[in-house]
């Protein structure tokens, strides 16, 4: 079903493309000079020939004007890339409502997730002129991906369908055929991720570094210039699509760097090339410059509040909602709150591959954790660090996804004491010592110590709370936060007796999302390491699942990936979704948490409720920034 | 006046005892105590420092008496309350310590707490009532409190945070680690630096070689990782005050060569001295030439370099627990509350959260003076 969707959106906007180019796009202000200095070709020569005219009135959105300098500040100097992160320029992307649809590419045939007909758009350019086509492709696939020097490991893993590579074939300059023997259903869910693996490349740009076509004597006083020693690690060097830092390299981001060697001021302008035009013939992005500050994470707060800043919501936390709130006359700004794209704002994992023989038993034991889970207050929580805006619920997706059941996220999800109480006696954790802690079997009490990554303080404050509510479960709660690394590095080996760290990156899976993440399939899951490794590693490492729970996951798991249909999938990630609920394999607390979100006044077009996720939705990406404009 | 036979004089008068000289000179007879005491009396701002001193230490254990609530009590109503004014007189009339009760509401529009005063009915407060049970003095469990909230209201005489936990309670608990955990390393410190400097500068030679290389390598180890080692490497089922403890001991460990350096070059110049031969001529053992004739004279400087040192223990402990190193919660001290009040809401809408730098500011002050005057008061070569 959603197959068909896709083609029909794809169709639909193949056919409002070709109704919308006889409108003669319009030359905008920022690149006039250069035009008609005669350095830049005029606009209708930059852009496709069948450019994407997004439909910005059937959104609910203004047409804009072209201009203006949009600030945001971001807390490191690497995270330049969230550039390529908010631009959102992919192959395929998500929309609003995260459907996949073509956005580089102009149509896309999936022919039962095994092949792929990719069709670029004639005429489209890289961000220098160049024209992007096939051979940036088959550049990719057979001098980068397949090149030994380049990747040694080989091509990237959503590739590989159980081992086996696609055939990758090029018939004309646009189009571009992945094909595979069994389906791919990741194949295009990877393409619209906020981090996509780029399967194209510059090749005219980067062949001037590639052994195989370069010359050679200007390639090795190339590499004496750079100070290396192989082409590769040049190539490497300058090939950086997704960090985004060499301002040389051309893109098919909606703006490009422009700042060499930058340390804390980044400015990105338009790319006068970009595919997207708005219905009235205004080359998109409406924004000719993106000015980028990295400043110290808690400046960020304060710089928003003194109106420094035109678009963030990096770098800021409910907590800071107040200050944003009281600085909105003065700052010009409005403060927004989205609600945050994890499945859980704060998740408790108890560590099923403890070390300690006794306590890992009691902790797979499931009505120990469905105890832990219906022992703690989430209204209580909710309302001190959220303002009781956050949603109270154990650790399952969203309700924007299709799995999402009411059934599941309330399961055990009460503060109801007795109960708690009656699975532990039930237990026969009956013993307790003279403070009313209870005893293990063995004599000791059961002290549960939770590890944090020591750098959000509402998991401190939620922690202190449930060290309260969990007092009157018999079990006594010591807090222990560590250095984030030292902290995955303990649970990964198994010292770790429970660690808190949020839910699923992805809260809004839908039947086409790899259900890796649920699975025993990653150590990152911070209930199960040692399974997690174990996958990782393809046996290396780490122990085979042997929990019942956990073992049908890893078999669903499978059977996914060997599902034909779309039906069976969405079968199979909401039996997935339902076993989650039912082993509370992680104490979720809240969800749908707020996230402040900071938004000139000026600033058009800027959904007022929307979600803020990674993934999917590359954070403000799946909003198109490049939609959004500034109203003098 | 009277010639005696081999040719003296002698006056006839009769002898008069000098009644003023004892008066005139009396610091000759006094003890050395209290001599420093007469001393130290001149210096008021040290003397005012040295009461405030005495009172915070005393009251260190009676801290759950004097404070309303217990420092995790959690009032879940009571979110970010101000602080409350303590009244007296209700419409011209008096009618003894009273607050106002108060309620929480929600501001949706500025997302924050808003306080709404019930001004008609005076609130009496209770005195030597029952509270939260707390263990008075670390192990008598009772649940008295010097004053506490009447029914239906809250008494934050500085507000409470995030959680509701009072703020003033929290000071007072805190006060009990941030006050003493710096105490312990001075301590560790203080021994090891006095023993080995004075063995070093007295001896000389071999010992003083080894004493001096190892002085050197612990100053070139740097504190801060291992901190962030020894945090991690504490076994996880210790309370946060043990692993605090456990580290400041540590930290005294390598606290002590500066201080030993100071000691040794002290000794070498007074070993040369002429009481140091007297003493040492007359058989007196080294111990005793150390602990008699040296370290006296040189104690002005111990104690000024002692009381200067605590109160940089103290910011410290603040320092690092502010950084998220030293104390964690649930331990309350100063440093972690100001941790807590990490953000620029703290500081401009819930400004209260804040407080705790007051103590911090007062008590290091009070060091520092307190230290100042002691000096003076030891300085043998005053005028």
């Amino acid at each position: 079903m959603f197959k068909k969707t896709l083609l029909a959106v794809s169709t639909a906007l193949g056919v409002m493309a070709s109704a919308v180019v006889a409108v003669e796009p319009i030359e905008g202000d920022f690149w006039l000079q250069e035009v008609n200095a005669g350095n830049l070709p005029p606009v209708s020569e930059r852009m496709p020939s069948i450019p994407l005219v997004p439909d910005l009135k059937l959104r609910g959105r203004e047409l804009g004007t072209p201009g203006g300098t949009l600030r945001t500040m971001v807390t490191r100097a690497k995270d330049v890339r969230q550039m390529v992160v908010y631009g959102y320029a992919r192959l395929v992307g998500y929309n609003e409502r995260y459907e996949i649809v073509p956005d580089i590419l102009e149509s896309l045939e999936n022919e039962n997730d095994i092949k792929f007909t990719l069709r670029l758009r004639p005429g489209h350019k890289w961000s220098d002129g160049n024209p992007f086509t096939s051979e940036d492709f088959r550049y990719w696939w057979e001098d980068v991906a397949n090149n030994e020097m380049l990747s040694p490991a080989g091509p990237i893993d959503f590739l590989r369908v159980e081992g086996e590579l696609p055939t990758v074939t090029f018939p004309d300059a646009h189009t571009v055929i992945y094909e595979w023997h069994k389906p791919n259903p990741v194949f295009l869910q990877k393409l619209a991720e906020a981090r996509p693996p780029f399967i194209y490349r510059p090749s005219h740009f980067l062949k001037a570094l590639h052994a195989d076509y370069a010359d050679e004597e200007t390639l090795s006083e190339a590499l004496y210039e750079a100070r290396v020693r192989s082409w590769a690690a040049l190539h490497n060097r300058s090939d950086n699509m997704y960090k985004f830092d060499n301002p040389d390299l051309p893109t098919l981001q909606p703006w490009m760097l422009a700042t060499k060697d930058g340390k804390s001021r980044f400015l990105f302008v338009r790319n006068p090339y970009y595919h997207r035009v708005d219905p009235n013939g205004v080359q998109l992005p409406y924004i000719d410059v993106v000015e980028m500050q990295v400043v110290a994470p808690g400046l960020v707060a304060a710089k928003a509040n003194a109106g420094e800043v035109d678009l963030q919501a990096r770098g800021l936390d409910f907590k800071d909602t107040a200050i944003l709130k009281k600085g909105e006359n003065s700052g010009k700004y409005t403060t927004l709150l989205w609600g945050n794209g994890t499945a859980s704002q704060i998740a408790i994992y108890p560590n099923l591959n403890y070390n300690d023989d006794l306590w890992r038993e009691t902790m797979r034991d499931v009505r120990f954790r469905r105890a832990l889970s219906l022992g703690i207050n989430r209204k209580i929580i909710n309302k001190g660090l959220y303002f009781g805006l956050a949603k109270q619920g154990g650790m399952t997706v969203l309700p924007v996804s299709p799995f999402y059941r009411e059934k599941n996220s309330q399961a055990w999800a009460d503060y109801d004491i007795e109960q708690a109480n009656a699975l532990l006696d039930d237990m026969g954790l009956t013993e307790r010592d003279k403070e009313g802690t209870r005893l293990l079997p063995d004599g000791r009490p059961m002290w549960i110590v939770v590890e944090t990554a020591g750098e959000r303080q509402e998991v401190e404050n939620a922690l202190q709370i449930i060290i309260d509510n969990w007092k009157d479960l018999g079990i006594k709660l010591l807090m222990r936060p560590l250095e984030r690394d030292i902290l995955r590095n303990r649970v990964y080996s198994g010292e770790t007796m429970a660690a808190v760290w949020f839910g699923w990156d992805n809260g809004i899976p839908h039947s086409y999302t790899s259900p890796d993440f649920v699975a025993p399939w990653q150590q990152e899951f911070f209930a199960w390491p040692k399974w997690g490794q174990y996958h990782q590693t393809s046996g290396d490492a780490g122990e085979p699942p042997d929990l019942a729970a956990a073992v049908r996951l890893n078999d669903l798991a499978h059977e996914w990936s060997q599902a034909y249909s779309t039906v069976d999938r969405a079968v199979i990630w909401q039996e997935m979704i339902d076993i989650h609920a039912e082993n509370v394999f992680a104490i979720g607390l809240l969800n749908n948490a707020p996230q402040p979100v900071v938004v000139s006044n000026r600033l058009r077009n800027v959904p007022e409720k929307a979600i803020w996720a990674w993934s999917p939705g590359a954070h403000f990406g799946v909003y198109r920034v490049d939609e959004f404009f500034f109203d003098e | 006046m009277t010639i005696l036979p081999d040719g003296r004089y002698v006056d006839d008068a009769p002898y008069e005892t000098d009644t003023g000289a004892e008066a005139r000179n009396a610091e000759l007879d006094m003890s050395n105590s209290r001599l420093l005491w007469l001393r130290f009396k001149q210096h008021k701002l040290g003397l005012i420092s040295a009461l405030f001193l005495l009172v915070s230490y005393l009251s260190l254990p009676f801290a759950g008496f004097i404070s309303p609530y217990t420092p995790n009590e959690r009032l879940e109503d009571y979110l970010y309350a101000p602080p409350q004014l303590v009244r007296l007189f209700h419409d011209g009339e008096f009618v003894g310590p009273y607050v106002y009760g108060t309620t929480a509401e929600m501001d949706l529009e500025s997302f924050s707490w808003k306080y709404i005063q019930d001004r008609e009915t005076p609130m009496k407060l209770k005195f030597f009532c029952e509270g939260s049970e707390y263990k008075l003095s670390g192990f008598i469990p009772t649940k008295t409190h010097l004053f506490c909230a009447p029914e239906g209201a809250t008494v934050f005489l500085l507000g409470s945070d995030r959680l509701g936990r009072d703020v003033f309670s929290r000071i007072l608990y805190g006060a009990q680690l941030s006050l003493t955990v710096g105490l312990v390393g001075i301590t560790v410190s203080f021994v090891i630096g006095i023993i080995l400097g004075s063995i070093a500068g007295y001896f000389g030679g071999f010992l003083d070689w080894i004493i001096n290389r190892v002085i050197e390598i612990l100053r070139s180890l740097p504190e801060l990782p291992l901190w962030l080692a020894l945090s991690a490497a504490v076994p996880s089922h210790w309370g946060p005050v043990a692993v605090f403890f456990i580290i400041s001991i540590i930290l005294g460990i390598l606290d002590w060569p500066g201080l030993a350096r100071a000691v040794r070059s002290k000794f070498l110049s007074l070993r040369e001295e002429e009481f140091v031969r007297a003493a040492e001529m007359m058989g007196a053992k080294p111990s005793r030439v150390i602990g008699k004739h040296l370290l006296p004279n040189f104690l002005s400087h111990l104690i000024a370099s002692a009381t200067l040192s605590i109160p940089a223990m103290i910011l410290g402990e603040t320092a690092l627990s502010f950084l998220g190193l030293g104390l964690r919660a649930p331990a309350v001290s100063w440093g972690v509350m100001l941790n807590d009040a990490q953000n620029l809401a703290s500081i401009e809408i819930y400004w209260w959260t804040a407080i705790p730098m007051l103590p911090i500011v007062i008590v290091v002050l009070a060091f520092n003076f307190f230290g100042d005057g002691l000096r003076d008061a030891l300085d043998p070569n005053r005028s």
